[in-house]
């Protein structure tokens, strides 16, 4: 019989392929901040410009996730561009506006908006 | 532009003493003469927790550690890896732990720099409402490994070894806690009788979210911590207290605790063994007195949430009058890290007697405020001035109060105090669960005391005189000087009563709730004392000590006449107004009103 140990190492690696089946090694990942603070500051509709474009609007090789509070409350909501071999892109205070800027600039183009990240 | 590497140097005290001073100079100079200045952002960590193998230097991207690093060392270190980005092998560590997860993503920043997390490792990183996210990252090894192959016995030396104490304010050492609640089983009951666990994720204090930024971005931590408490006190049934205010975190806790019975990891015979352990959710209604263990416990049972008195402690007659081991939401969510990385690690971190991390909700005149998480030991100024980015406008810093309604506030002396529970407490104020608002030159002490009095009298649940009538009497007083009718008595009387309560009080809530008031009288009497002498309020923020009057200014327009609601402006039309200062409420209708600026308030 398989020890809780192994067991565990199992379901990680279940949890892993489910992952990575969802999309996790598309070139870029998206994390949009969903704690109560965030949404109270307007992630819900961040959020929801990122879920058209990737339903709707053509944007391809993208992973979009939510995300908890990472403790930034003055400058949400946030959310984080993270791409292979590159420093993470932090952006704050995003609106819906800024959404489909942060879309078509960054993720198309790859051009990191900088005078919107957090230092 | 946007820089392409971001190299951190550890600045934790083990690595200071290990030179990382003259790496940070080698690297700059050597960066200076490659011209890559432009490309590269340096920056300084808080401690990385890795003491052993310092001095520590991270480069991101990539998350690569370099261990035992000296200054020779940085010109191939750079030449290898930022030149020609072949990561160095030779200094190179491998290091998998489950701390500081958030460092891949915010490391490079001062805001989070400084901050270890523990607690909070996954807060931020992943997504909450997917298990599959926890998993991936070793979640549920901890209890895995517990199950694997350790005795509940060994468990709790773990956690003693750990040296964590109570992250719900009181600093209760964790690993004696469960120690006892373990024992009370197999001594006074007899075999087989049921044991609780349960999480105090009731949070109440003004200002503060640390539990529910915990349990929002990361439930899966707290609940595997409290399996692990279930398997080592012996108890199948744990409960997770939490106020109904909280809507989302009740929802992901919810689905968290769902998904987690769906994979075996809660419920009967968890990952193929023979123990079993549930959790289900309380809602409590909101009462600040609920937080405090023996009347969360009766809230539980269905009864009003009062306190009783203790002993007998939770740990012998909890829970359904059985032994029952409870726990806040930060002290559960740090019993993972605590398995996985080991209980002697975690004693490396923090002072002699305050082992590991705390999470603090910054708050108030601050430039950033937030959710922060950094080692015992770290200073109140490396809070505020290097994480908090100092106090905004260029204002004066005032004071700190941490602890909430328990606690106490902190003048500009007290900056250099470490954070532990024993240092605070000797500063005159708490750890309290972390809230922690800076404040600065433009508030009133006395009111801020009021404030915070007004919430513990109105939160008193009544059971007991002195916390019922005494923090009653004691916001009379405070009233009274706030109003300007201040006796030179009062604070004598104020001190000898915040005293009493202290002491008579059933529960912690009135045994603290004259702290406020106390710690400002130590600190700022002399604003208590402008307050009762001279009727004034330095701050001019106590509104019936103003004084109106109207200055040679006024042309006589009569605005400020009409606009008076209580007839208090006399005067004729063209002709200097004067305003009768016993019949005036300092309402400020009349300043607000006056459009030629001639009348003043002091």
């Amino acid at each position: 019989m398989l020890k809780p140990i192994d067991i565990i190492k199992k379901k990680r690696a279940e949890a892993v392929s489910r992952i990575v089946g969802k999309g996790y090694l598309s070139s870029k990942r998206v994390y949009v901040g969903m704690a109560t603070c965030e949404i109270a500051a307007g992630s819900k509709e961040v959020m929801e410009v990122f879920k058209h474009a990737v339903t709707r609007g053509g944007l391809t090789d993208v992973y979009l996730s939510q995300k908890g509070c990472a403790g930034r409350c003055n400058l949400e909501p946030t959310v984080e561009v993270i791409e292979a071999g590159k420093n993470p892109v932090r952006y704050g205070k995003v609106t819906p506006e800024k959404a489909q800027q942060i879309i078509e600039r960054h993720l198309k183009k790859g051009e990191v908006i900088e005078e919107w990240t957090i230092d | 532009m946007a820089k392409e590497f971001s190299i951190t140097i550890c600045d934790g005290t083990g690595c200071i003493q290990k030179e990382s001073p003259n790496i940070r100079h080698a690297l700059t100079r050597e960066l200076a003469k490659q011209g890559l200045t432009e490309n590269v952002r340096v920056t300084l960590s808080g401690c990385l927790g890795m003491c052993e193998k310092g001095p520590i230097v991270v480069i991101n991207p990539g998350y690569t550690v370099y261990g035992s690093v000296t200054a020779t060392d940085i010109p191939e270190i750079v030449e290898q890896h930022i030149v020609k980005g072949r990561p160095l092998a030779r200094l190179a560590i491998q290091e998998d732990h489950l701390y500081n997860r958030f460092f891949r993503v915010f490391g490079d920043t001062k805001f989070f720099g400084k901050q270890m997390r523990i607690a909070l490792r996954n807060c931020g990183i992943i997504d909450p409402e997917n298990i599959d996210d926890y998993l991936s990252l070793r979640g549920y090894e901890a209890l895995a490994k517990v199950l694997t192959e350790m005795t509940p016995k060994q468990v709790i030396e773990e956690i003693k070894l750990s040296g964590l104490r109570g992250r719900g304010g009181a600093g209760f050492p964790t690993g004696l806690k469960w120690q006892l609640t373990a024992r009370a089983g197999s001594v006074q009951r007899p075999e087989g009788d049921e044991k609780y666990v349960i999480c105090n994720a009731d949070e109440g204090d003004p200002g503060a979210f640390m539990d529910r930024s915990a349990i929002e971005g990361d439930p899966h931590t707290v609940i595997e911590g409290m399996i692990i408490g279930g398997y080592a006190i012996g108890a199948k049934q744990g409960f997770v207290y939490i106020r109904a205010e909280y809507p989302l975190a009740v929802s992901r806790l919810e689905k968290a605790i769902a998904d987690a019975r769906e994979r075996n990891l809660l419920g009967d015979n968890i990952l193929g063994t023979d123990f079993c352990f549930d959790i289900s959710i309380r809602l409590g209604a909101g009462a600040f007195v609920c937080g405090e263990e023996t009347a969360l416990i009766r809230s539980i049972e269905g009864g009003r949430g009062m306190p009783r008195p203790r002993p007998p402690y939770p740990s012998v007659e909890g829970l359904f009058g059985k032994p029952t081991l409870i726990n806040n939401v930060e002290t559960w969510a740090n019993i993972p890290v605590v398995i996985v990385d080991g209980g002697k690690w975690f004693a490396t971190i923090g002072t002699e007697k305050s082992k590991g991390t705390k999470v603090f909700a910054l708050a108030g005149n601050v430039v950033n405020t937030g959710l922060i998480e950094v080692p015992m030991g770290t200073t109140l100024r490396e809070i505020i001035y290097d994480i908090g980015g100092g106090i905004p406008d260029g204002k004066e810093f005032k004071a700190v109060q941490t602890g909430g309604p328990s606690g106490g506030c902190l003048p500009a002396e007290y900056l250099d105090t470490p954070i532990d529970y024993e240092s605070l407490a000797k500063a005159g104020s708490i750890m309290g669960s972390g809230g922690m608002i800076v404040i600065n030159q433009d508030a009133c002490m006395v009111d801020i005391a009021k404030f915070f009095l007004e919430f513990t009298q109105n939160e008193s649940c009544g059971k007991c005189t002195p916390c019922r009538e005494g923090t009653k009497r004691m916001l009379e007083i405070l009233t009274k000087i706030t109003d300007g009718q201040g006796q030179p008595d009062d604070i004598d009387k104020l001190e000898r009563l915040g005293g009493m309560i202290r002491k008579a009080s059933l529960c912690g809530l009135g045994q603290s709730a004259p702290n406020p008031v106390l710690s400002t009288i130590k600190n700022f009497r002399q604003e208590y004392e402008e307050h009762v002498k001279d009727k004034k309020c330095r701050a001019g923020v106590c509104k019936k000590m103003l004084t109106y009057d109207i200055t040679e200014k006024c042309v006589g327009c009569m605005a400020c006449k009409k606009v008076c609601p209580v007839a208090a402006i006399t005067g004729t039309a063209k002709n200097r107004h004067v305003i009768d200062q016993k019949k005036c409420i300092k309402c400020g209708a009349c300043f607000d009103k006056c459009k030629f600026n001639a009348i003043t308030k002091a």
